[in-house]
């Protein structure tokens, strides 16, 4: 039990915060120069025209009406009107966020996959020349932009040699219809894997460097544990002792770390959709700026924060789920 | 106390040597630099790091103050288009569908016919300058939030770490895009921007410093003897937490040299011309094709740069924790 009400007390410690994005957000969104019935209209409108906008968008009201009106409307799932795109906010969301969270997601599992196995390796032979190279990997990893990494990549291995596509993103459960040279699902899959492989190494490579770090230090500190001095005296052989003693204890930090990596990836996203030209929520975002989209700037990153919190009550869970005192320490 | 010298009186005292049977103290700034001294990687760190300043400041003096003279006395204009454009040259000795590049240009040129080189010499400044502001920024924010926050806890505590909350709660990188798009798109709101959302990061380092230090015994004393709150705080408090701050600081600047990048490939930051590295990525996007090392130099200076300051903090971080060195 004590898992589920941990659960249900963090999220609802996240809604506090979740006003406290709207708020962010709706403040930045109205010190943002311009009249937006100007961008709308043009520099001459009729009279009518800009009642009638004003009334719709409510305009004429001041802000801390406008506030109240917006954050009731977003608890109720209204989160206003695209004036760029001509439709609701939230359905221009709803269709960009799962091109974003695909990728995203990847790219953790990318890191995760790659970054575990690179941390076990250098902290069981720690000062060897297998840390040495896994610590150096990590150390660019940690330096480097992710949108040069795709730049890179994309001169490489779609312009050069050809074996990737440089950009776009299909899902792999779009219609077989909608994706070109594709005729069954299995085949939209494959494409989908296809475009996914470049941006995903580009997002997760700072995480998997970061996981690696942490994965690391975090070994090395569990393989001195007592409990691991003690299977080594009752004669269990080292393999063992590093993935069944030594491991699991060593995850805790890796986990908060994934967590807190997501606001990194999440930012890294927008990046990353701009360099394979991506139609995700980074591009949103992007576009609604640039057409000074006023709600579709609040919802996008409202959105963002959204995910965030998110994930890390994701990760949070998860962390309770391994060490229990987590769920049963804070009542 | 007389285990843990203060660092602040410390970091003064360079030149008193103390006594020769004495126990040498394992902190402080003394101590700290005669360990990065013995680690090779964190000399590596202060090297990269000196010589990036060291260009930095020297793009500064030719800039501010000089408008670029000595940049077309030596060599060519970082930012002017010269008479004779020879666009998207490759680099000396390789060849593209433009011809063989010229030893003038010893990266190549870029797609208005400026020099390459030159163009990154220059734009150290911008990487630099945004890297330390940035990073002082949030130091400073993130310092004092966090000292009153721990210092005072009750219910300011309360407020002002839900605030800082709420501000991590965003990704930064979409919280600097939305910060600049309202108050401006150029290189100050950038600073300022990245300053900001690094606050938090600063804020809980310290906070979890003051509150372990706030029961400290000198801390104690300094109450009982009347001494202001105000001088706790800037006396005490955080003095004794230097050493984990500016582990932080050095790492926090690689960060934020690469979300000002970031930035700047995105059209928020310095606005062309002035060079700046990530504006440089972001124009040769367009080619790609012809020019492929157009993408790569800008790259790979930021990639020296941060891995410098990354290596200095590791080499600080490892200087710092007396548990490491014994």
């Amino acid at each position: 039990m004590g898992l589920l009400r941990y659960t249900l007390w963090r999220l609802a410690q996240s809604i506090p915060v979740l006003i406290g994005i709207i708020t962010i957000t709706f403040f930045l969104a109205n010190q943002i120069p311009g009249d937006p019935v100007e961008i709308m209209l043009g520099p001459t409108p009729a009279q009518a025209q800009v009642e009638a906008i004003q009334a719709r968008y409510g305009l004429d009201r001041p802000a801390h009406e406008r506030f109240l009106t917006y954050l009731s409307g977003v608890a109720t799932g209204d989160l206003g009107h695209s004036i760029y795109y001509d439709r609701p906010v939230l359905e221009m969301i709803l269709l960009r966020l799962p091109v974003t969270l695909y990728l995203t997601v990847s790219a953790f599992l990318f890191a995760i996959v790659t970054a575990i196995p690179l941390g076990v390796i250098s902290a069981k032979r720690r000062n060897k020349p297998a840390d040495h190279v896994s610590r150096i990997v990590s150390l660019i990893g940690v330096s480097t932009p992710s949108f040069w990494i795709g730049l890179m990549l994309i001169i490489i291995f779609a312009f050069y040699l050809g074996w990737f596509p440089a950009r776009g993103l299909p899902l792999p459960w779009a219609d077989p219809a909608d994706i070109r040279g594709a005729e069954t699902q299995l085949q939209v899959i494959r494409t989908s894997l296809h475009h996914l492989a470049m941006p995903m190494i580009a997002l997760g490579t700072l995480q998997m460097a970061q996981i690696t770090r942490i994965e690391r230090s975090s070994m090395v500190e569990s393989l001195q544990g007592e409990y691991v001095k003690l299977a080594r005296a009752y004669g269990v052989s080292e393999s063992k002792i590093v993935r069944k003693h030594a491991f699991q204890v060593a995850q805790l930090p890796v986990i908060t770390i994934i967590g807190l990596g997501l606001s990194t990836a999440l930012g890294g996203a927008v990046l990353t959709e701009t360099v394979f030209e991506i139609q995700g929520m980074g591009r949103l975002i992007i576009t609604a700026i640039n057409n000074q989209d006023y709600e579709l700037i609040m919802g996008t990153t409202f959105m963002f924060g959204v995910a965030f919190v998110v994930g890390v009550i994701v990760t949070d869970v998860a962390y309770a789920y391994i060490d229990p005192r987590v769920a049963y320490g804070d009542e | 106390m007389a285990t843990e010298p203060d660092p602040q009186t410390d970091t003064t005292a360079d030149g008193s040597e103390s006594g020769a049977g004495e126990v040498e103290a394992r902190v402080g700034l003394r101590y700290t630099l005669k360990q990065v001294k013995r680690d090779t990687t964190a000399l590596m760190g202060i090297y990269t790091v000196g010589f990036v300043t060291l260009i930095a400041v020297l793009a500064a003096i030719d800039y501010y103050l000089l408008d670029y003279a000595v940049a077309e006395m030596f060599w060519y204009s970082p930012v002017q288009d010269p008479d004779e454009v020879q666009r998207l040259l490759p680099p000396v000795g390789m060849e593209n569908q433009f011809g063989a590049g010229v030893i003038e240009h010893p990266m190549g040129t870029d797609h208005r016919g400026r020099d390459i080189f030159v163009r990154l010499f220059y734009g150290t400044r911008i990487a630099i300058t945004v890297g330390f502001m940035a990073t002082g920024i949030g130091l400073v924010g993130g310092t004092l939030i966090g000292a009153v926050s721990g210092y005072y806890g009750g219910w300011i505590d309360d407020v002002l770490q839900r605030i800082t909350e709420t501000v991590y709660a965003i990704p930064f990188l979409v919280l600097v895009i939305a910060f600049m798009t309202a108050f401006g798109r150029d290189l100050t709101f950038a600073m300022i921007g990245v300053g900001i959302t690094s606050i938090p990061v600063f804020n809980r380092l310290i906070r979890s410093r003051v509150v372990s230090i706030r029961e400290e015994d000198y801390i104690e004393a300094a109450r009982a003897a009347g001494v202001k709150d105000r001088n706790i705080i800037l006396r005490h408090i955080i003095p004794n937490s230097f050493a984990p701050v500016l582990v932080q600081a050095t790492l926090q600047i690689g960060v934020s040299i690469l979300i000002v990048a970031g930035l700047s490939f995105l059209g928020f930051g310095a606005q062309p011309p002035t060079p700046s590295w990530g504006q440089m990525l972001s124009a040769s996007r367009n080619y790609m094709l012809p020019a492929p090392t157009f993408s790569l130099w800008p790259g790979m200076a930021i990639l020296v740069t941060v891995i410098g300051f990354n290596i200095l903090g590791d080499g600080l971080q490892d200087a710092l924790d007396p548990r490491i060195n014994n």
